[in-house]
This record gives structure tokens, C-alpha cells and sequence, in this order.
């Protein structure tokens, strides 16, 4: 005899996934250790987070409770955070802080504040009952009692950062998705950028390419490769690449351009020619040029672009750098990268720093994903960086990149699209802010030229 | 107290070989259940066929391999870690609920466990066997119980097996990016004896659904490739040609195998099926494998370099930086690339269930690191397959292992394809400017 889930593979995995790459652990199985409150509770009492699974037929429906099953039935009502889901349609629903309350017949889930009842299941007459407008939001079959075939506990495990779990999973597709949405319809707003070209500037290694890849797989939906990252000596990009993105695999343009550089280093003649800087700025650099260490681009360059418009521009730059390098940037490096300053604000293009590797990039964001914590803002590597280059706090942005096997995950979704907003947001300001003659005189400019 | 097991993973990795393939549920922990014989018998009675660990001064274990019940006589498997090492022997049957109840004081039992007092006792002629310290009490802090299944199981297979159909439909049906080729050309590179040519026969196997042997492999002469293949792969035996070419070149060497210059040649197209590598020197224009006017058809839209997972840590630096150099020209030209390990069958401790989600496999994990640290690909670029060698059939595991690892090659190969700049995808107006000259060529000669 085995004891084996009634979940195909494929079904466990889904709820993997949507639990946030957790595993899972079957304690019980109604059909087998009975169906009792008492046979249950016995084996999924002091276990941690779990699952109790609802087999319904063509639906599979779920609760999720963070704390213990207590070990006995309890008919005081007792707070336990917990949300529902139903793996059919890949919906969830939170509620949190539902009080659970256990008789010798029924599993009841109430709201915290006991006025409203979510749910009931009764295990001896194999019933789920079920809030009606809780069914319809999880998209169930519009009646609200179920007779279920089989009842199944899961624990819980690898669940990263307890504290904002619940809140964290069961917003977090939603809140990616309609960031996605948000950024499709994004505009420039002056009408002569079509559209935003953000420069990646930073020293070897940092995540440039990283970062680009992560945002076109993000809008393709698979991973890509586009831009050749990996580690060396010296820079792998050794190519300036101006990278539009597209909404979809065979979709229309978004309307921000990715520009990726080669690594900054240290040591002059090596990277990055600082001489390249300004032709990248005001957009007389083409588009595939072949970086030169130890000379920057001229005009007499066959496509070097004479007259560059508005729309040729960069229109924010970020300062790429890894997260775990901050603290021990030597101090060459500070040299140099408040010398590309310098270049940057004579432009005056808009500038935000992204932090890349951020590992516990989980904890990054509050609760709502809507800022980034007071406790992640106040670390020494944002300070350090602040006090580095004189760029406010909002605009130190994090990102953990996609680096390794490509498991999609709504958070690092939230995060690198968050990041995105911002630089957009912060080219709009700076676009606001250009006088009307400099725009005027660009213009006038690349008439001329035609 | 969390609930998450006190084994580490190579102990749970010695135990899974010596079980045959089992992967272990938690149900059971003493110190968040108590040490409570009854709590035990609740928790894990039912539950098929378990293990129960205690930690002392040494991990014991007893496995009982038929469902467990309170008062059912069963055979009993007990073990003790040296270190690495196991030391088991059979006892029984007994009652479960003897051996395990700890209220008995039998002393006609060669083993129990009082879970209440935390001691194990067994007689003298196990201790030797098991290799533990001479003294018949042994005292414990930690007691553990698990549900065994197979690693394995028919659920499991089925699940791969549908991913597969899946994976399989995905890759008759691809069209390359903007069908700017009708095929698309993955190149295989890589040191000698690396995997490559086996490669392409495990691809070729999977969509003729049995274990096909075309290309010649292995380590004598004839094994060696040293003629540059295009091979195209019939879906089925008889079906039409799939959206893929795979060519196979000549290994990669320190001193004699193929020559820099050819590998370009290759990526350019200017090589066709059957050269014959020479070496000494690379292929000269005029050479009768040699194209003038490759098109974009004709060029490589994807490099795998391919490696044997389990020397990738002794590759000479000479061949480190060979690699190197092959990937700086590779990014020079825009190349799309990926790394595939092969051999993993052949890592130490791995077992076939730990192929239907290697990349979550422990020591598959560091391989991937220590290339990485190695070679400096990125971890995203590193894929891992099992290639078909000695079997006759093919296997559901595998093959979703080499499938995904080919529609990675294809998603690179698009990748490419997309970045190519507007004037080199713009081929058929190429294609006809050169029809015209050819065509003028013939009217005036
Ligand atoms: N863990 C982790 N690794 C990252 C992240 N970003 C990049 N990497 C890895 O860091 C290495 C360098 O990344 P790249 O994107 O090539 O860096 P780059 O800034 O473009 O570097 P150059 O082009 O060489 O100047 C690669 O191996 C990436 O996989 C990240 O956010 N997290
Ligand atoms: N166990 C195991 N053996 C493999 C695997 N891949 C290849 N082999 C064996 O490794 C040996 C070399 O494989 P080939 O395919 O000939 O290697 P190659 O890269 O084509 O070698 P050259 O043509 O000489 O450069 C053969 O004996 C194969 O059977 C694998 O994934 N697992
Ligand atoms: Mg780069
Ligand atoms: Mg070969």
C-alpha cells in the first residue's frame, strides 16, 4: 500500500508555483485515515503552514492557513491568517486574518471580526460550503454547497519571510499583472519622444545585459538571451546596443528603448572609454558600435550621428551596480563614476542608480509592493550609495535579476517592472523640465539637417 | 518547533540509494509532537511504508517496508551511519507497537525504542553488526518518522510523460522568429569525446521513438568525428523534415582538433555537410565544401558547446582559454550560445528520479556554479542533458530533459535572428540580386 496524492504532477507543480516555489508534504488523505475531524486534526496538528486541499470534481479548491491546526477541536474562534485559492483557474483570494473554528462536525473560517462566514467544511457528510460571492471570485460553479470526493493536508515548507507571506502571494500576481498593463500604455509626455531610451552605465559585471534580458523575457513571457551576459576579466558587451522591446513575441514596440554599454572599469584603457560618454548622451553614438578602450567614437566614424534629435537622446541613465560590491568600491572606482556624473548633469539627463543581486529581494517592497521598506532604504549599501552620488532614495531602485533557471516569479516581476516605472517616470520629469529653446533648438537643428 | 528534518542532504542522499529510489515525507518530529508513542502510532500508522530516524550520539534508523500498522507483524530493515558509511541488518517480524512503544520491558526483543525516556536498546550481536559503541542503552534527543514513496512513481511518470507530448508538439509546431530561415541551425562544439555527436542521436532517437546510433560515437577511431555534419531530423520515420538542423563538427583540442579559423567558417555558412577537417589548416575558398555566397540559411543561428559534466572542473587552461576565445569571437559576431552538460547520468550518487527536476538537484546546482566560476557562462545560459548511449529504448525522463534543452537552443537561435540588424535579415532581396547575377553570368559567359 502507498499513500500518493490524488494531484498529478503537473497540478502539484501549478500549486507550487502559485504558492511561490514552496514544497509541500501530504500528512493526510481522508480516504485512507478517515474523514473524521478527529482522524484529521491527529495528523495535521503541530505541522507549521499547510494546505487543505478540496477535491470537487473538475475543481481543486484550497485553503492555506500559516499557523498550526490546533491539536484539538476548539469551539473558542482562533486567529489564524490564511487565504483560499482554487487551482482550476489559478485564482486566489486572500482573506487574512480569518478565525478558524473547529467542532466535532465542521471546519468553519469566519473573518477576524467574526461578522462575516467564509466557509464550512464537513468532513462526515463530505460537504464544502461555501460563501456565494467567495465561490464567484475564485470563478467555482455558482452553487454554494460541494459534495467533495477526498480531502488531502499538505505542510508547507520554504516559505520565504513568514511575516508578509500571505499578503505577498495572494497579491502578487494581480498587483504584476496590472503593472504590465500599466507600462503597455505608457506615453512619453512630450509628443517628440516617441520613445524613452534609458542608458545602463556600470562597472563590469554589475548586470547590464542582466537586466535588459530580464525585462524583454518579462513582456515575451519565456526567457531570453538576447544580450550575452556572463563574467570575464573584461567586459562580455563590447558592442553599444540600443535595444527596443516588443509586448509579446511578434507584438508591437514598447515605447522605451534599453541601451546597454560596455562595463566600466577602473583602470583607463580598459572599458568604457569616458571620452564615449558624452557621444552616448546626446545620441550621436549608433546603434552596434564597436566600443574602442582606448578611444572614444568621432564624428568622422562612418554612421556617427551629426545632429542628434530629442528623440536620439538618452533620457535617463542608470547606474548600474551590484548590490554586494557597494560597500567595498574602491576608490578609483568612485573617481570614475563621479566623473561620469559630471558628463550626466551637464546633459542633464535624469539619473536613478539600480541595485542589482539583491537577494532577499522578497523583502524589498511593503506589503502593498507600492514602496520599498524604510528597513531596506536605511541599509548601508543605499546610504552609501546616496551619500556617492547625491541621487535621492526613491530614486535607488533594486532589482534581483534573472540569472538562473528561469522560474517565473510574480515578486521579481513586481520588482524589475517597479524599476522600469521609476526610470520612466524619471525621464518624463526631466523631459518636463528641459526649456522650451534647448527643445526648440534641437529641433531646429535636425530641420536644418534634413 | 519547525517542522523540517535534522537529516542532512547526503544522508538522506545515502539513504534514498540504499531504499531503492524512496524520497521521504516528514510526518512525524518528536519535539514538536512529543515524544509520544501514541502520537507516533496517530500520526504515522496508514501511511504506507515509513522510516523512523532517531538522533543520538549516531543517526539510527529502522524502515519498515510494508504499511504500517500498530499490531502487525512486519520485517524490519534497521541501519547506522558511520560518517557516509551504512551498517544494516533485517530483524523481525515484530508488532510495531513493541518495537516502537518503548513500554515493554521485554527483554527478548533484540531492539526497541523508548520514545518516553529517549533510549534505544538493542542487544550485543547488533551493535556489533551496526558498528555502534558497545552499550545496550543508547540515549537519543531527536526521533523522526517519514512516509516513503517512490521517487518515481506511476504519477510522476505520467506528469513527465504529458509534459513530453507537450514539449514535443511545441517543437514540430516552431517556426523560426519571423520565419526568416525555414530551418533553424544549431551548431554543437565542444572538446573531444564531450557528448556531441551522442547528442544529436539522442534527438534524432527521441522523435523516431526508439534509440537511434547515426552519427558514429565513442573513443576509437571510427568514434572520433572528423567530418563536419548537417543533419537534418525527420519527425517519425517517414514524416516531414523537423524546423532544426544539428551539425556536428570535429572536438575541440589543445594542440591537434579543429582549427579557429573553421569554427568561423562555420558560423559565416561557409561550410557545407561532409568537409573533412583537416587540423593542420583550416578550409581555403575554392575547396569544394566551401560556399562563396552563404545565406542567412546557411549560417549557424545557435552554438551549444557542450561539455562532459564530470571533467569540466579538470579542463586544461589551454582549453579554458581556447573556450574564452571561441566565445569572445562568438559575441563578436553576435552569435546567440548556450552551455549543454551532458554525462550527468554519471555524476556520483545521482539516480534516474533525480532527473525529472535536475535543476533543483543539489550537486547539479554546484556543477552549474563551478562552470560558471570555470568558464564564466552565465548560470541561465547552462543546460544539462542525459544523453541515450547503451539503451534500446527511449525513456519518458530523458526525454523531456533533451527536449528542453533544445527548445532552449531554439529560443537562443531566436534570440539571434531578432538581433540581427535590418540589412543581414533582408535576404531575399540578397537571394535575388545574386539569382540575377547568376543568371547574367549564364546569358553572357
Ligand atoms: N544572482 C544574480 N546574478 C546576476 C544578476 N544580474 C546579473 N547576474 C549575473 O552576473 C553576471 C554578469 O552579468 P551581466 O549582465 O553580463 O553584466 P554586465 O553588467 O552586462 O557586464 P559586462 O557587459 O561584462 O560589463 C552574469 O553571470 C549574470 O548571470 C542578479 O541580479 N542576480
Ligand atoms: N553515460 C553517458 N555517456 C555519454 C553521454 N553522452 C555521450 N556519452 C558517451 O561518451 C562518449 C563520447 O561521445 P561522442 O558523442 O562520441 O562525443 P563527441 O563529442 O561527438 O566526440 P568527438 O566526435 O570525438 O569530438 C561515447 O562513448 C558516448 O557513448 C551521456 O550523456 N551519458
Ligand atoms: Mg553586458
Ligand atoms: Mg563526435
Amino acid at each position: 500500500m502507498a499513500v500518493t496524492t490524488r494531484l498529478t504532477w503537473n497540478e502539484e507543480k501549478r500549486l507550487q508555483k502559485l504558492l511561490g516555489n514552496v514544497s509541500l508534504s501530504l500528512l493526510y488523505q481522508s480516504s485512507v485515515h478517515g474523514c473524521s475531524i478527529k482522524d484529521m486534526l491527529a495528523r495535521c496538528s503541530c505541522q507549521g503552514s499547510t494546505i487543505t486541499v478540496i477535491y470537487l470534481g473538475d475543481n481543486i479548491f484550497g485553503a492555506f492557513l500559516l499557523e498550526h491546526y490546533p491539536k484539538t477541536v476548539q469551539s473558542v474562534r482562533k486567529q489564524n491568517s490564511s487565504f483560499f485559492f482554487s487551482l482550476q483557474n489559478n485564482k486566489t483570494t486572500a482573506f487574512l486574518n480569518t478565525s478558524l473554528k473547529i467542532t466535532d462536525e465542521e471546519l468553519a473560517f469566519h473573518s477576524s471580526n467574526h461578522e462575516e462566514w467564509f466557509f464550512s467544511l464537513v468532513p462526515k457528510k463530505h460537504k464544502l460550503w461555501l460563501l456565494h460571492s467567495l465561490g464567484k471570485e475564485l470563478a467555482m460553479n455558482s452553487y454554494h454547497d460541494y459534495s467533495y470526493r477526498e480531502c488531502e493536508v499538505f505542510r508547507v515548507e520554504g516559505i520565504k519571510n513568514e511575516a508578509n507571506y500571505v499578503s505577498r502571494i495572494t497579491g502578487a500576481t494581480e498587483y504584476r499583472n496590472m503593472l504590465l498593463e500599466h507600462l503597455r500604455a505608457y506615453k512619453p509626455c512630450v509628443d517628440l519622444v516617441p520613445e524613452i531610451r534609458i542608458l545602463l552605465l556600470g562597472p563590469v559585471g554589475s548586470g547590464k545585459s542582466s537586466f535588459f534580458n530580464s525585462v524583454k523575457s518579462i513582456f515575451q513571457g519565456h526567457v531570453t538571451r538576447q544580450a550575452t551576459v556572463g563574467s570575464d576579466i573584461t567586459s562580455i558587451t563590447e558592442m553599444y546596443r540600443i535595444y527596443s522591446i516588443k509586448d509579446g513575441k511578434e507584438g508591437k514596440s514598447l515605447p522605451f528603448m534599453i541601451c546597454d554599454s560596455m562595463g566600466l572599469d577602473e583602470k583607463d584603457g580598459v572599458g568604457l572609454c569616458m571620452g564615449d560618454i558624452p557621444h552616448i548622451l546626446k545620441g550621436c553614438m549608433p546603434d552596434r558600435y564597436q566600443f574602442n578602450p582606448h578611444q572614444p567614437i568621432t564624428s568622422r566614424h562612418s554612421d556617427f550621428i551629426i545632429s542628434p534629435s530629442l528623440k536620439d537622446r538618452i533620457h535617463c541613465v542608470a547606474y548600474v551596480l551590484d548590490i554586494n560590491s557597494i560597500n567595498d568600491l574602491s576608490s578609483k572606482m568612485v573617481v570614475k563614476f563621479k566623473q561620469v556624473q559630471k558628463e550626466v548633469l551637464n546633459c542633464g539627463t535624469a539619473q536613478v542608480v539600480l541595485l542589482t543581486k539583491v537577494n532577499n529581494y522578497h523583502d524589498v517592497l511593503q506589503d502593498n509592493f507600492l514602496n520599498m521598506k524604510k528597513s531596506i532604504t536605511s541599509q548601508s549599501q543605499v546610504i552609501n550609495v546616496h551619500k556617492m552620488l547625491n541621487i535621492p532614495i526613491s530614486n535607488i531602485l533594486m532589482v534581483e535579476n534573472y540569472a538562473s533557471v528561469w522560474e517565473q516569479d510574480p515578486v521579481k516581476d513586481i520588482l524589475i517592472l517597479s524599476v522600469l516605472r521609476q526610470m520612466l517616470r524619471a525621464a518624463d520629469n526631466s523631459l518636463e523640465d528641459l526649456p522650451l529653446s534647448e527643445t526648440g533648438e534641437i529641433l531646429g537643428q535636425s530641420e536644418l539637417c534634413m | 518547533m519547525a517542522m523540517t528534518t535534522s537529516l542532512t542532504w547526503m544522508q538522506e542522499k545515502i539513504l534514498q540509494i540504499l531504499l531503492r529510489g524512496k524520497k521521504f515525507s516528514l510526518l512525524y518530529k518528536a519535539s514538536a509532537h512529543e515524544f509520544s508513542p501514541s502520537n507516533l502510532f496517530e500520526i504515522c500508522c496508514n501511511q504506507g511504508p515509513i522510516l523512523i530516524l532517531i538522533y543520538g550520539d549516531h543517526v539510527i534508523g529502522a524502515y519498515v517496508s510494508e504499511n504500517c500498522q500498530r499490531e502487525t507483524p512486519v520485517s524490519i530493515l534497521l541501519f547506522a551511519f558511520q560518517e557516509t558509511e551504512i551498517s544494516r541488518c533485517k530483524i523481525g517480524p515484530y508488532e510495531p507497537l513493541k518495537l516502537f512503544g518503548g513500554n515493554v520491558c521485554e527483554s527478548n526483543l533484540e531492539f526497541y525504542i523508548n520514545l518516553r525516556k529517549q533510549k534505544v536498546t538493542m542487544n550485543l550481536k547488533l551493535i556489533k553488526i551496526l558498528n555502534l559503541p558497545e552499550c545496550s542503552n543508547i540515549s537519543f534527543q531527536e526521533c523522526e518518522v517519514f512516509r516513503c514513496e517512490d521517487l518515481l512513481d506511476t504519477r510522476k511518470i505520467q506528469g513527465v510523460t504529458v509534459l513530453r507530448e507537450s514539449l514535443l508538439s511545441a517543437l514540430r509546431t516552431y517556426k523560426p522568429y519571423k520565419e526568416l530561415v525555414h530551418q533553424t541551425r544549431i551548431l554543437l562544439l565542444g572538446p573531444v569525446g564531450a557528448g556531441k555527436s551522442s547528442f544529436f542521436n539522442s534527438v534524432k532517437s527521441v522523435f523516431r521513438g526508439h534509440v537511434t546510433h547515426q552519427a558514429l560515437v565513442g573513443s576509437d577511431t571510427t568514434g572520433i568525428t572528423e567530418q563536419y555534419r548537417t543533419y537534418s531530423i525527420k519527425d517519425g520515420k517517414d514524416g516531414k523534415s523537423l524546423p532544426f538542423i544539428l551539425c556536428d563538427s570535429m572536438g575541440l583540442d589543445e594542440e591537434e582538433g579543429m582549427c579557429m579559423g573553421d569554427i568561423l567558417h562555420i558560423l559565416k555558412g561557409h561550410i557545407s555537410d561532409r568537409y573533412q577537417f583537416n587540423f593542420t589548416k583550416p578550409i581555403t575558398p575554392g575547396h569544394g565544401n566551401w560556399n562563396d555566397f552563404p545565406l542567412l540559411e546557411d549560417r549557424i543561428h545557435c552554438v551549444a558547446i557542450v561539455f562532459d559534466a564530470n571533467s569540466v572542473e579538470d579542463l586544461s587552461s589551454e582549453m579554458v582559454a581556447k573556450i574564452k576565445r571561441i566565445r569572445r569571437e562568438m559575441i563578436k559576431c553576435g552569435m546567440a550560445h548556450v552551455v549543454l552538460l551532458t554525462h550527468v547520468d554519471n555524476m556520483a550518487l545521482i539516480r534516474k528520479g533525480d532527473l525529472i527536476d535536475i535543476y533543483r538537484y543539489m550537486p547539479v546546482k554546484l556543477k552549474l556554479e563551478a562552470v560558471h566560476e570555470k568558464l564564466g557562462f552565465a548560470l541561465s545560459d547552462i543546460l544539462v542533458v542525459s544523453n541515450y548511449t547503451s539503451e534500446w529504448d527511449v525513456d519518458p525522463v530523458k526525454d523531456v530533459l533533451i527536449l528542453s534543452a533544445l527548445r532552449q537552443m531554439l529560443w537562443a537561435a531566436d534570440d539571434f535572428l531578432e538581433d540581427l540588424p535590418l540589412e543581414e535579415t533582408d535576404i531575399r532581396s540578397k537571394y535575388l540580386t545574386r539569382c540575377a547575377r547568376e543568371e547574367n553570368d549564364y546569358v553572357n559567359p
